[in-house]
């Protein structure tokens, strides 16, 4: 089932055809954006049938897991509510877009097994399929991020301008993560427990329950952990406070050298894909 | 507008087949650690499913794909539908192609027969206010009433394919590339698929259909191919049905 009335498709090889298929690939998805927009609402809707609170059961969850968290960790590390409240809210929701996203990433192609295998949709689609449902999750865990900062009167102090170039620089990131995930786990069925143990490791290891003031904002734990910069470059604009320059040019660059990466890794199992379904 | 047509020139697909152990990733580092020793391409197996296939088909053209199972027919319909990219030779099709080819794939069978068919028809290209319009239309076809309020995990496979044939077929395609299935159903369905089948070829369509029932094949098409180990036998009258039968 497709728009195009015309197809053609031939044997021809080399680098330079693969990357030009490649970002044909890419361009179609592009155009055709309003489908990655239905399937992701289909899988929302899918998801979440026949619960009155949709989505929002998850936002629930986190808003519990916030309070719980967020007294809990305030009283045992000596640290005022006020303080850590919002950030504790803040990191765990963002934190767990990025987890979703690439966690959610792992399933991208297997999922689309039967699409793929008998239509020439891009492949692409499904890649923003999977980035588009988990901002509608977003969207909706955005309530817990409002209501936090409301109650504590952050609103007053944010950075809204900053606060954008962070969740955008964090979706670029994720994005080209999850696609990763998405081509390496079509191949090896083992990968979606790895990355989910990778993405388990690196919440303990980000402050996203903890201050990291004990280390200063130059030490190693924290400046070769790439999901602190990507974290810390929404949370931050959003609390008020600033951003240090050098997280701006660790995400710009790993935004660049990641997409770079993974669409030259694209270009060259694009036609596979399908295959290791 | 070109008229449709489907030309596929020297087509070679060839495509490697992973089995469980080069799924693994740990394995496959075991093997490199090991330098080699167990064997480098353990568990895939390289499979040439279609070998040198020429086909040229014109409006109107339905062709019958018959062969053994395994002999590369359903591989060439992925081809068709752009699924499949050729190793060697090319494939150029005119015209919207809608691809039946798997039943269950596609269909997302916690969702009911409603959202199914929203999804197809977003995929097929329709904007979602074209599907609502279309919906009625579409829903009376299937002939399943209150059940497309339910989920398609709940349906006999003859319900699904019902779905899947209102479905696909609702957008006006003009290639229509088809496996085994469409026996499915009963005999009231099946008469409203002929129809729609029909109306399809009366607009100039073009029509391939794999399967081993003869009644059928002669039922829907004027050609027919046979596919031997993914090499292909010359396009001929559906009249010599019973010779590459026999062959």
């Amino acid at each position: 089932m497709e728009t195009a009335t015309h197809l053609l498709r031939t044997g021809q090889r080399g680098a330079l055809f693969q990357l030009q298929m490649a970002l044909r690939d890419l361009s179609n998805s592009v155009q055709r954006i309003g489908l990655s927009w239905s399937l992701a609402w289909h899988d929302v809707g899918a998801r979440y049938r026949g619960s009155i609170l949709g989505p929002f059961w998850i936002t629930l969850s986190m808003g519990l897991m916030v309070l719980g968290i967020g007294f809990l960790y305030a009283n045992l590390f000596h640290i005022a509510i006020d303080v850590f409240l919002p950030y504790v809210a803040l990191g765990i929701v963002f934190f767990g877009v990025m987890t979703g996203t690439i966690n959610d990433g792992c399933e991208t192609f297997v999922q689309a097994a039967g699409m793929l295998s008998q239509t020439s949709l891009p492949l692409f689609t499904f890649v923003w399929r999977t980035v588009f449902r988990n901002l509608i999750n977003l969207a909706h865990h955005l309530l817990i991020v409002v209501v936090v900062l409301a109650v504590f009167g952050y609103w007053r102090h944010i950075h809204p301008l900053l606060a954008l170039v962070g969740i955008v620089l964090m979706l670029l990131n994720a994005s080209w993560l999850s696609m990763l995930a998405g081509i390496v786990s079509a191949r090896f069925r083992d990968i979606p427990q790895i990355v989910m143990s990778i993405m388990q490791f690196a919440m303990f290891m980000t402050p996203v329950f903890w201050l990291p003031d004990r280390f200063g904002s130059h030490s190693a734990v924290l400046n070769f952990n790439p999901f602190y910069h990507l974290l810390q470059a929404v949370r931050a604009p959003l609390l008020g406070q600033a951003v240090d320059l050098h997280s701006y040019v660790v995400l710009v660059a790993m935004a660049g050298l990641g997409w770079l990466g993974t669409f030259a890794l694209f270009a060259r199992t694009r036609r596979r894909i399908v295959h290791y379904l | 507008m070109t008229p449709v047509s489907i030309t596929c020139t020297d087509l070679t697909l060839r495509f490697p087949v992973y089995g469980v152990d080069a799924k693994s990733l740990k394995k496959a580092l075991a093997r490199v650690t090991v330098g080699g020793v167990l064997g480098r391409h353990a568990g895939v197996t390289d499979v040439t499913a279609l070998q040198g296939v020429n086909l040229s088909l014109k409006a109107g053209d339905r062709l019958s794909l018959i062969g053994h199972n395994g002999s590369g027919k359903t591989t060439l319909l992925r081809a068709l539908s752009g699924a499949y990219e050729p190793d060697e030779g090319t494939i150029e099709v005119y015209g919207r192609i809608a691809a039946l080819l798997d039943l269950g794939l596609g269909i997302d069978a916690s969702a009911t027969g409603y959202e199914n068919i929203r999804l197809r028809g977003r995929i097929a290209g329709l904007s979602s206010r074209e599907i609502e319009e279309k919906m009625d239309e579409i829903a009376a076809f299937t002939g399943l009433g209150p059940f497309l309020a339910m989920p398609v995990k709940t349906y006999s496979a003859g319900m699904q394919a019902r779905l899947a044939f209102a479905a696909a077929t609702a957008v006006e395609a003009d290639v229509l590339l088809m496996d085994e299935w469409i026996a499915v159903g009963d005999a009231e369905f099946q008469k409203l698929a002929h129809k729609r089948l029909l109306k399809l070829v009366e607009r100039a369509g073009i029509l391939v259909l794999a399967s081993h029932e003869a009644p059928l094949l002669r039922l829907y098409c004027n050609k027919v191919m046979r596919l031997d180990g993914g090499v292909a036998s010359e396009v001929v009258d559906i009249r010599r049905l019973d010779e590459l039968l026999d062959v």
